[in-house]
């Protein structure tokens, strides 16, 4: 009988999850790229991939609103605001990297029957700039959340928008061989559910769910820094989502972290069809390990290391500061209203 | 729209571009400031900056200031090894640039904040003055160098000839700080540029062109300071090499409005050669072969006018000493009184009594010896005070003072009999006495250089107490007309913060009495902290070239702020620090290569200066 083994999950307790949640998977796997299970080395990253995009981004409410309109109908509405940017960076470090787009937008949140307008919130001093909230309809039904909801998805689809617009387009089509990969975008966390044709690697941080059946599982373990697995085709088991997936590592497992430890899924949009690979899908697949163990962060800067990218770690960094601080927007609502009301 | 605010202000016509922001993110106060530097633009050291801020009521408040510190930063990035990161082109990150101003200036007198987002901008034209207080200067400005941008920083004339101050202190390493350079640099500047004319015509005074005002220069070091009169045959071509790599729209010394000729009206005098009695006076000089003169005191002059204290300069040791000189300098000045040519006549000396007579001694015609030199003159004062009544001396002369004292007096007298042998001499023509006596007043010279660097220690304490002391009681006769400059350098010694000399008394009384007489001290020294505080505190304008380290933290150089303490270190030849009362903090300054030779290899082909005059008088 073996003894009782002990491993780290090599994130710091205090995140909301752990690296390694490790929930077996329901759904359906299938081997797109080769049936042979095993290590696939890394390949250099192609010359003319030029620009590689991180894209994040970020929301928060910054207070909940109770609104009643002149017509007297009462509702929730809520001030958000969100972001949603990119890195831009050269995969061949011919270039500093740059942040792309990273400003805040504000907008009241609202139910859609309601009467508001926008608003323009101004400071006392002209150098500190002025806030200004563009209207926003949630979802009809009156849910207190729904405000929140609202900033999301616009986050989200600004997000989307950002990510696709910025990388070549990925044919799911092999007639069509022209398109070449240029700009890739890599977005942190899952893909959202829309495809909007870009060439856009989600990366999945932690390993929530275990795709892998568990004889499979192992190769994960055995990985070196830069290695991946090969692309398989997957399908939720709500039949509904449908990816292409596999695994890098991007650096070592320490002595006292659990095997799995440093190992990162990718996923990209697949056809329904899981006869056909995209050449550009396996392209990125073959540069990601090159291309991920540049950007992985160092234990010692990053708690989420090697996971939390350097540029998304910036990234993020760059858009919280976009968005201000909250006690001095929330300050600047309650100075508007006290000038509203007359108490000033 | 902060745009749009400050064209409301007094400098709104052509404002200078935008240089950068106040920061928010360090304190910004009414004396001290960062700014943001915009991208493109460049700021460096020394820059003059001027920020516009507003009132609540809409007043406008202007900071006028110095850039005293510059630096650049990765800014949103923690680690330091993320450097590596953003150049591999992994890490977005910016630099940030910024610059420190220390305010010299606040107009009106509002000392209210600048608001962060207020607009930086260089200060030019009439920003400049204010920058500078040259407003407050008006004709009382002289150019004491150029700025970094090639401006040119002016000095207030009147915080030098005495009228709202006086004294120029300069402090620096030898060799690398250019200390007496810059000196005549300021007198070429005071002498030429006609700021004692306009000083004068405005206070209704007597303008005496640019021969108005005297200096001088004792030659401390080398020959270095006797060739003032003759062209340096380097200027062009060092000025021009400054031209270019300054970036200077024209030569510095056009740009100064100074012309690039040397001095004038200049008068050598340098001590005599030794030599026996009657020997020929010969100035003790090795590479100016004419024009120098030399200079001799007579030894009944010696006497009547009290110079032996001068030869003690550590008198003050001992209080019986002191009393001995005191007591012997009464006697000789009355013996000295009732007599005339250069010798002095004694009758009270008999030689019998005497152990040792010297050989050469003569009798007059009624008896008297007449003493020739000044080895006579101390064997007359052993007889007086140790010889004479078997040895018991001349009680007037003793008075009671015990042997071990006054031998050693004697005995310190002996130790200088070599040094000031050459220097005083009982055996002159009365015209040889007249035509060697020095005369740097009266003359028709502007300057006087008196070389003193081939005098021993002693004999260079002598020289400069008397004539320090002979100016200081003609001024105290003849006022304050046509001011005198004294150039000094190594103040320290003349001068000691710890011990106290006579020719220290003389200093002292030029520091703190001088500026009332028309007599301002421009004084050297390689280290402040070694000469007399209230010499060096009684100077208005302070000036500081290269320093060591070290002795740039000591409270002497508390009136350079930190900043510049520490570049007072790396400061080259021919840059300066020059602070003056006007402006709060220190202006760095570059001035000219001397247009006057330095070293008998520099002068230029005789008769042909450089440029004789500005080219004003040929239109």
């Amino acid at each position: 009988m073996p003894g009782m083994q002990i491993r780290l999950d090599p994130w710091p307790v205090d995140t909301f999850d752990g690296q390694l949640t490790l929930t077996p998977f329901q759904g359906e796997l299938i081997d797109v790229e080769t049936p042979r299970w095993a290590a696939i080395a890394p390949r250099p990253i192609p010359q003319r991939l030029t620009r590689v995009y991180v894209v994040d981004g970020k929301q928060r409410m910054e207070a909940r609103l109770h609104v009643t309109d002149d017509a007297g109908r009462e509702g929730h509405a809520g001030f958000g605001a969100y972001v949603a940017g990119a890195v831009d960076l050269c995969p061949h470090g011919s270039r500093q990297a740059e942040l792309l787009s990273v400003r805040a937008r504000r907008v009241l949140a609202h139910a859609p029957d309601l009467g508001v307008s926008p608003l323009r919130l101004s400071p006392r001093h002209p150098q500190t700039g002025e806030l200004s909230y563009a209207l926003l309809a949630t979802q009809p039904g009156g849910h207190p959340n729904a405000p929140l909801q609202a900033v999301q998805g616009a986050m989200l689809a600004h997000e989307q928008e950002l990510s696709h617009g910025l990388a070549s387009a990925v044919p799911f089509d092999d007639t069509d061989d022209r398109e070449h990969l240029t700009a890739l975008t890599i977005q942190d966390g899952t893909l959202r559910s829309q495809n909007l044709g870009g060439a856009v690697v989600g990366c999945v941080k932690t390993i929530q769910t275990l795709y892998l059946p568990t004889d499979r599982a192992q190769l994960l373990s055995e990985l070196r820094p830069g290695e991946r697995t090969p692309i398989l085709h997957m399908r939720y088991d709500n039949n509904r989502v449908v990816r292409f997936i596999w695994y890098v590592r991007l650096c070592q497992a320490a002595f006292y972290q659990h095997p799995m430890s440093g190992v990162m899924r990718l996923e990209m949009y697949a056809p329904e069809d899981s006869d056909f690979l995209p050449p550009i899908v396996r392209q990125v697949a073959n540069l990601s390990g090159e291309l991920l163990c540049k950007l992985a962060s160092q234990a010692h800067k990053d708690p989420r290391a090697p996971q939390n990218l350097i540029p998304t770690a910036a990234l993020e960094q760059a858009m919280g500061r976009a968005m201000g601080s909250l006690d001095l927007v929330t300050r600047r609502i309650r100075s508007h209203l006290a000038r509203e009301l007359g108490v000033v | 729209m902060t745009q749009n605010l400050s064209l409301g202000g007094p400098l709104a016509p052509d404002l200078p571009e935008r240089i950068g922001m106040v920061l928010g993110t360090e304190d910004a106060t009414p004396t001290i400031f960062w700014f943001a530097v915009s991208s493109g633009a460049s700021v460096q050291l020394d820059d003059l900056v001027v920020v516009e801020t507003l009132k609540p009521n809409g007043q406008p408040v202007h900071f006028y200031g110095a850039v005293d510190n510059v630096r650049k930063r990765h800014e949103g990035v923690t680690f330091e090894s993320d450097v590596e990161d953003i150049v591999a082109g992994v890490l977005p990150a910016s630099v940030s640039y910024a610059a420190r101003v220390l305010v010299t200036r606040v107009d009106p007198e509002d000392f209210i904040p600048p608001q962060p987002g207020d607009v930086v901008r260089h200060a030019r034209g009439k920003a400049l003055e204010m920058a500078l207080s040259a407003d407050k200067m008006e004709e009382a400005a002289f150019p004491a160098g150029l700025i970094a941008d090639g401006q040119v920083l002016p000095l207030n004339f009147r915080f030098i000839n005495g009228e709202s101050g006086g004294h120029i202190n300069i402090s620096g390493i030898s060799g690398v700080a250019t200390k007496t350079s810059y000196a005549l640099f300021l007198l070429h500047s005071i002498f030429r540029s006609g700021v004692m004319d306009r000083v004068a015509h405005k206070s209704g005074g007597r303008q005496a062109g640019s021969a108005g005002g005297k200096a001088i220069i004792f030659n401390v070091k080398g020959e270095d300071l006797l060739f003032l009169d003759k062209p340096n045959s380097k200027v062009v071509d060092r000025e021009n090499k400054a031209r270019h790599t300054k970036g200077l729209t024209a030569d510095r010394y056009s740009l100064l409005g100074l012309p690039m000729s040397p001095f004038r009206d200049v008068q050598f005098l340098a001590p005599p050669r030794a030599a026996g009695v009657g020997g020929a006076i010969v100035p003790h000089v090795d590479q100016r072969a004419e024009g120098v003169t030399p200079f001799v005191f007579t030894l009944r002059e010696f006497c009547l006018r009290r110079m032996l204290p001068y030869v003690f300069s550590d008198a003050a040791g001992s209080l019986n000493l002191g009393f001995v000189i005191g007591n012997i300098e009464e006697k000789l000045a009355r013996l000295a009184s009732d007599g005339t040519g250069a010798a002095l006549l004694v009758s009270d000396w008999d030689p019998v009594q005497s152990e040792e007579v010297p050989d050469d001694v003569q009798f007059d015609a009624l008896g008297k010896v007449s003493l020739q030199t000044f080895p006579q003159l101390i064997s007359y004062l052993e007889y007086k005070l140790l010889e004479q009544n078997d040895g018991e001396g001349d009680s007037k002369w003793v008075l009671k003072q015990s042997p071990g004292t006054l031998r050693a007096f004697v005995r310190r007298l002996r130790g200088v009999q070599k040094h000031l042998t050459p220097l005083v001499r009982g055996d002159l023509s009365p015209q040889q006495a007249d035509k060697y006596r020095p005369n740097l007043i009266s003359g028709g010279f502007q300057m006087s250089v008196v070389d003193i660097h081939n005098l021993s220690g002693p004999a260079q304490m002598f020289v400069v107490g008397v004539l320090l002391r002979d100016l200081f009681e003609y001024k105290e006769k003849n006022g304050r007309q046509d001011t005198v400059f004294v150039v000094l350098d190594e103040l320290n010694k003349y001068a000691p913060r710890d011990d106290s000399s006579p020719i220290k008394d003389v200093l002292l009384d030029i520091a703190e009495r001088g500026r009332s007489l028309g007599i301002i001290l421009i004084g050297a020294q390689q280290t402040a902290s070694e000469v007399e505080r209230r010499i060096v505190s009684n100077a208005a304008i302070r000036v500081v070239g290269r320093l060591d380290l070290a002795e740039a933290e000591r409270p002497e150089y508390r009136f350079l702020p930190q900043s510049f303490r520490a570049r007072a270190g790396i400061l080259q030849p021919g840059t300066m620090l020059v602070s003056q009362p006007d402006i709060p903090n220190p202006v760095l300054v570059n001035y000219p290569f001397p247009a006057w030779a330095t070293r008998g290899d520099e002068v230029g082909e005789s008769g042909k200066p450089v440029i004789e005059e500005g080219e004003a008088w040929l239109n």
